[in-house]
């Protein structure tokens, strides 16, 4: 490559990357799309926020997450949009009768033919459908089959698998050795004592650094970062944050800690 | 033992049974099989006169052991990774950007002061390496971390290289290397270059550098 290339509407890629770290959608309709991760647009689009306006049928068929409903905007018209997250890698995937768990701050955009659901596992979103969907991560995606125990922290998300437990390893700390490492902090821990352990059929999505993108608020920020509930309930869900908009449950899910 | 980049950010090592291997904490993103990580209090060989050794150095990284049987991936903070086979050769190369290496690797500290005197401890203030490096030296393979992609720069004898000191990740080979400065009046009247100081490196071997400035 030598310099930058230029694009115009018609040479922008149709749902493609433009680099490593951009995506191109084809707008002819409408896609969801986390808020703040547009970064430019021909033609026509407006955007409207969620819970509000002339867009109930479609949140309603595709957007089950009351929970993330800040979060999102609903992209409608026509054009070429671009979309980039803090020049982390950006990836589209395609979903067919499918579905694919994702950490709710990497998941970018989605066509509304996927319905957007909160994962049991606090944190995580759930797509289900068939369609196109644009996700990010730090460094590239690297993708690999259970049985495999993973990183929390390196964790991008799974498909079509059961979901993951806990495992805990902590067999250095046994025997007297082991004692007074474990009263004493001498020797230190290792950092691998606990992992995201997959079983059975499916995909498991890994990035390439366990360095984690910044999370969405999801009701309980987590402890240990990476690890869904690890933590105390939060803070900022007793805080009256932003003013509530019409349309939208309020907080009684954050009340009973979903 | 063999190592394997995934893409550019990530290593993959086989694991096998009687031979464990060392990483830096905290760099495992996944693992198949049966592999237990257990905090290496010495912080690598040489027991614990290796360890005095090293923690007087400020060259204790800390480390893990890696032993069991399967496959391990290795990544740490998005740097890039590189894969850099041994044989029988010296690898220089500061601790902390040591991703992962075979146990089979003899693991040592060298006093900058040994190449070049006084100069050589200058060099290790620039260079951001300090008084001491870590030395690996045998047969196996080593995974170093890099801000940026790797560069691999090859050194014969009569042609010397220049490096940047804060682009240079490690060497190897019979090399010797020298501080050259360019100083002259325009640096002290604060109008320099922004390049006074280069790594001269001379001999018969290979430098690694990195596409950037910024230390790790």
């Amino acid at each position: 490559m030598n310099g930058p290339v230029i694009h115009d509407a018609q040479t922008l890629p149709v749902n493609d990357n433009v680099n490593p770290y951009a995506f191109s959608v084809d707008l002819n309709g409408q896609w969801f799309l986390q808020k703040g991760k547009m970064v430019a647009y021909f033609g026509q689009i407006a955007f409207h926020g969620i819970g509000h306006g002339p867009l109930d049928r479609i949140i309603q068929a595709s957007f089950h997450s009351p929970l993330h409903a800040q979060d999102w905007v609903v992209a409608e018209g026509h054009g070429r949009m671009v979309l980039a997250d803090r020049a982390f890698d950006v990836n589209s995937y395609d979903l067919e009768e499918g579905n694919l768990t994702v950490r709710s701050g990497n998941l970018l955009a989605f066509e509304p033919s996927l319905a957007l659901k909160q994962s049991i596992i606090p944190g995580f979103v759930t797509l289900i459908g068939t369609g196109k969907f644009v996700a990010a991560s730090n460094g590239p995606v690297v993708f690999a089959e259970p049985p495999i125990r993973v990183d929390p922290q390196a964790l991008v998300g799974w498909a079509d698998c059961p979901s993951p437990c806990h495992h805990y390893d902590h067999q250095y700390m046994r025997g007297v050795l082991g004692g007074v490492r474990m009263l004493t902090g001498f020797g230190g821990a290792s950092g691998e004592e606990h992992q995201f352990e997959f079983v059975g059929a499916g995909t498991v999505l890994l990035q390439s650094s366990e360095r984690l993108m910044e999370e969405r608020p999801t009701g309980t920020p987590p402890d240990e970062a990476g690890v869904p509930q690890g933590g105390t309930p939060s803070t900022t869900a007793n805080q009256p944050s932003t003013p509530r908009l019409p349309g939208q449950l309020g907080d009684l899910q954050r009340r009973f800690g979903l | 033992m063999a190592f394997r980049l995934l893409n550019s950010r990530l290593v993959q090592a086989q694991v096998v049974p009687g031979q464990r291997l060392f990483s830096q904490r905290g760099a495992m993103i996944a693992y198949t099989g049966d592999v237990s990580f257990t905090p290496s209090i010495t912080g690598g060989q040489g027991g614990v006169m290796g360890m005095i050794g090293r923690r007087v150095a400020g060259e204790a990284t800390p480390l893990m052991t890696v032993e069991g049987n399967g496959s391990v991936m290795f990544g740490h903070g998005g740097h890039h990774v590189h894969v850099i086979e041994l044989s029988g050769e010296t690898l220089y190369v500061e601790a902390d950007r040591l991703l992962a290496f075979d146990g089979s690797l003899q693991q040592g500290t060298m006093f900058m002061g040994s190449q070049g005197g006084v100069m050589g401890m200058v060099r290790g203030q620039v260079t951001g390496q300090g008084l001491f490096t870590t030395t690996l030296s045998g047969h196996g393979a080593v995974a170093v971390m890099a801000h940026g992609g790797f560069i691999e720069l090859p050194i014969h004898p009569g042609r010397p290289v220049h490096v940047d000191p804060q682009a240079y990740v490690a060497h190897r080979g019979d090399v010797r290397n020298k501080l050259s400065t360019a100083l002259g009046w325009r640096e002290f009247v604060g109008r320099g270059s922004g390049e006074a100081f280069q790594l001269e490196l001379s001999g018969n071997g290979t430098v690694y550098v990195q596409a950037s400035e910024e230390k790790l």
